[in-house]
């Protein structure tokens, strides 16, 4: 099904992340691809978010490969780099399952913010900046113009100046979103983006994350439980149960997968089980992993 | 409202008071209505009651003055509608603080020029300046960077003993050691920094706290460098581009032969005072455009949310360490002023008091607040100066202000917070003025 144009964005081999006795996430493979929205799905706990933790360099995953190919000529592993290297780096960035704005900062601020590395280097570390000079004023400009663009992307303009922690919760996320994009990254990873939205707003997400997609050619993964969102946008979605793969595939083949709807919805008594449920297809398949 | 229901509205309000009275009564019974009296017979105790009785009246009328007003106030705003916090109304603020600020400059550098202004209000308002700086330093650690330290005063102590030492081994001048012991001091921050890098809020408090500690230990006891407790003295005083403030000087002219002026020591005590002026002027302006700078924001963005700033790609590690050396090294510029002011330093001038005294400023006048933190300097540092008359009360008072004002003003005298950078410059026409005299 890989077809050749296809090219491999971030390819999680084996990854197992073990807590003392608790294991998280056990021999996980999957590959994303560039220009596609991967969805991360699987009931709480599954570990999905620590999946997300040991991608962005805040865990340090017990085995396993994380090789990251944004374009033909680098290769990053991320499961080497400490914490702030993935974003600075590799670029990738994160948004959080609870927001993490700069709450007490303007909304534009937050978004500077984002640019640190960028206006670092062009501030020689804020030195030129302390003495005025024209360098920085004008990287200073380039990056307010990056966040006047994506501003514009997620409907914020005119509350440019509240302090973020002001906005309504859905203007938190896309600010948020809005935020992780300002470091121009590879791969943007959102952590339940749609979580407490409502149905016009999540809507207005899909668009978003689309429209992301489609202009800036990045990848995405994403983990929802929203699964208008899930169906509507990605392209491969990777069912997680207990840490472990249990089915991967395009979305209307997961969701038909009989040992995705045994992780969601449980096994009903084996007497009135259907044929093609019989509980052996979902024994086996938390192992291999189905694929479609 | 109080037309409509006069009568159990004022009745509230003078039940209200009278109990305040009396709690203050009773309060003041054992605070002012006993005093030991030291007598040839020995200790006797002798009782002020009319004293208490005072303080129960006080407190009562204050109470219902202030809860009499609020309800006019209250019945003014209801007709007026109450107006929202709008961003054109913070501007307003925000512009009145700026011509504030400006006011406290010009003021500042008129003041030695004043009739009025004698040897002893110029000593006074030099203290008060070494405070604000050590105010403005610290801004940059717990203001902006959200680092409670308490150990502020180690970094004093280095700036005041480098400067000290350096001057009397290689005889050196103030000018020239001044930079070093800055650097020495932005040293001792970063290497105080590494260990604590992980800790934060309380254990960094208690940390620090330790650290200013036990620099004010190895002070006391390497004698050898130091001078122990009897400290370092004839540190060398500051001179006017090479021209010593002294009645004669063996080696070549002095300031008033130089000036054709009659000798004074005033001059020294002026030129003081603009040397601290100057000093804290530099650092608040410092401390204003770094803000607004990537290194600043990153500050700000740190004590705001660490894991987010990790996300963001931004070092936490150099962040937060230029921050401590940075504060640190402002610190150390005072701390040579300090030395070379006094010409005498030893370790009692670096007590955890100071650090607390510094720390309250930064508070107090709201956290990252350049203005606030002069007003609170003011509060904290030039009041108790003005009236040591009454150094009875002194720590009463104390108490007293920082329950009033937490009360009052939570978050600090003067809180809330500008963003570095607007977007809708039209939104409140008062930021271009703003932005061009913060900076």
């Amino acid at each position: 099904m890989n077809k050749p144009y296809r090219l491999p964005l971030l390819t999680v081999e084996h990854l197992t992340m073990r807590f003392g006795g608790l294991v998280a996430v056990s021999d996980l493979s999957f590959i994303a691809h560039r220009g596609e929205i991967t969805a991360i799905i699987g009931p709480n706990g599954a570990g999905k978010t620590t999946l997300f933790n040991c991608l962005t360099g805040f865990y340090r995953p017990t085995v396993g490969r994380l090789s990251y190919t944004p374009d033909d000529r680098r290769t990053f592993y991320l499961e080497r780099m400490e914490g702030f290297r993935t974003a600075k780096e590799a670029g990738v960035a994160r948004t959080f399952q609870n927001i993490r704005l700069f709450s007490g900062m303007s909304v534009l601020e937050n978004l500077i913010v984002a640019q640190h590395n960028t206006l670092m280097r062009a501030s020689c570390f804020s030195l030129a900046g302390l003495f005025k000079l024209s360098r920085y004023s004008r990287a200073e400009r380039e990056a307010v113009d990056l966040a006047c663009y994506w501003l514009d992307k997620v409907g914020l303009t005119a509350q440019a100046d509240w302090s973020a922690g002001n906005l309504p919760y859905g203007s938190q996320r896309r600010l948020e979103i809005a935020r992780a994009m300002c470091t121009r990254p590879g791969l943007l990873c959102l952590d339940e983006p749609a979580a407490g939205l409502n149905p016009r707003e999540s809507l207005e997400l899909n668009e978003l994350l689309l429209d992301i997609r489609r202009e800036h050619k990045i990848g995405l993964l994403l983990i929802e439980h929203d699964m208008s969102v899930v169906m509507q946008i990605s392209d491969h979605v990777v069912v997680l149960d207990h840490g472990a793969k249990i089915a991967e595939g395009d979305p209307a083949c997961v969701r038909a997968d009989p040992a995705v709807i045994h992780a969601y919805l449980g096994t009903p008594d084996d007497e009135d089980l259907p044929e093609d449920l019989h509980p052996q297809a979902a024994a086996a398949a938390p192992k291999e992993g189905s694929q479609c | 409202m109080a037309s409509a229901r006069p009568l159990p509205l004022f009745a509230g309000i003078i039940k209200d008071s009278f109990l305040a009275g009396l709690i203050a009564a009773l309060l003041a019974m054992p605070l002012l209505g006993l005093r030991l009296v030291d007598s040839v017979q020995g200790l006797s105790l002798d009782t002020r009651f009319n004293w208490v009785l005072i303080a129960g009246i006080v407190v009562f009328l204050g109470r219902l003055c202030l809860a009499l007003a609020g309800v006019f106030l209250g019945q003014r705003k209801e007709r007026r509608g109450v107006a929202p916090r709008t961003a054109s109304r913070t501007a307003k603020q925000n512009s009145w603080r700026v011509v504030m600020g400006w006011v406290l400059i010009l003021g500042a550098l008129i003041l030695p020029m004043l009739p009025f202004a004698e040897r002893n209000l110029i000593d006074k308002a030099t203290l008060l300046l070494i405070y604000v700086m050590l105010g403005w330093g610290l801004n940059i650690v717990v203001g902006l960077a959200g680092l409670l330290d308490l150990g502020y005063v180690a970094f004093y102590a280095m700036g005041a003993y480098s400067y000290a030492l350096l001057s009397q081994a290689f005889d050196l001048s103030f000018w020239a050691c001044l930079p070093v012991a800055g650097l020495l001091a932005a040293w001792l921050g970063m290497s105080l920094g590494f260990p604590v890098l992980r800790l934060r809020g309380d254990y960094l408090a208690i940390v620090t706290l330790g650290f200013g500690e036990i620099i004010r230990v190895v002070l006391l006891n390497w004698a050898d460098v130091t001078g122990g407790p009897n400290g370092l003295t004839g540190i060398q005083r500051p001179s006017f581009f090479g021209l010593p403030f002294s009645a004669s000087n063996a080696k070549g002219t002095t300031f008033h032969e130089f000036f054709g002026l009659d000798f004074s020591p005033d001059h020294r005590v002026v030129f003081l005072y603009y040397v601290i002026l100057v000093l804290a002027l530099l650092t608040n302006l410092f401390v204003l455009r770094i803000r607004r700078l990537p290194i600043g924001r990153a500050w700000e963005a740190l004590r705001e949310d660490e894991t987010a700033c990790r996300s963001l790609g931004i070092n936490p590690t150099t962040t937060k360490l230029s921050a401590f050396s940075l504060g640190a090294m402002f610190a150390g510029f005072a701390g040579s002023f300090f030395a070379t002011r006094q010409g005498f330093i030893s370790p009692e001038s670096f007590t955890f008091m100071e650090s607390a005294i510094i720390v309250a400023i930064v508070v107090l006048g709201g956290m990252g607040s350049q203005v606030g933190t002069v007003l609170a300097a003011f509060l904290l540092v030039g009041l108790p100066e003005w009236f040591r008359d009454l150094q009875q009360f002194r720590m009463l008072a104390f108490g007293g202000a920082m329950v009033l004002i937490m009360l009052w003003r939570p978050r600090g005298l003067l809180s809330n917070r500008e963003p570095t950078i607007r977007l809708h410059k039209n939104a409140s026409p008062d930021d271009a003025t703003e932005g061009e005299s913060a900076s």
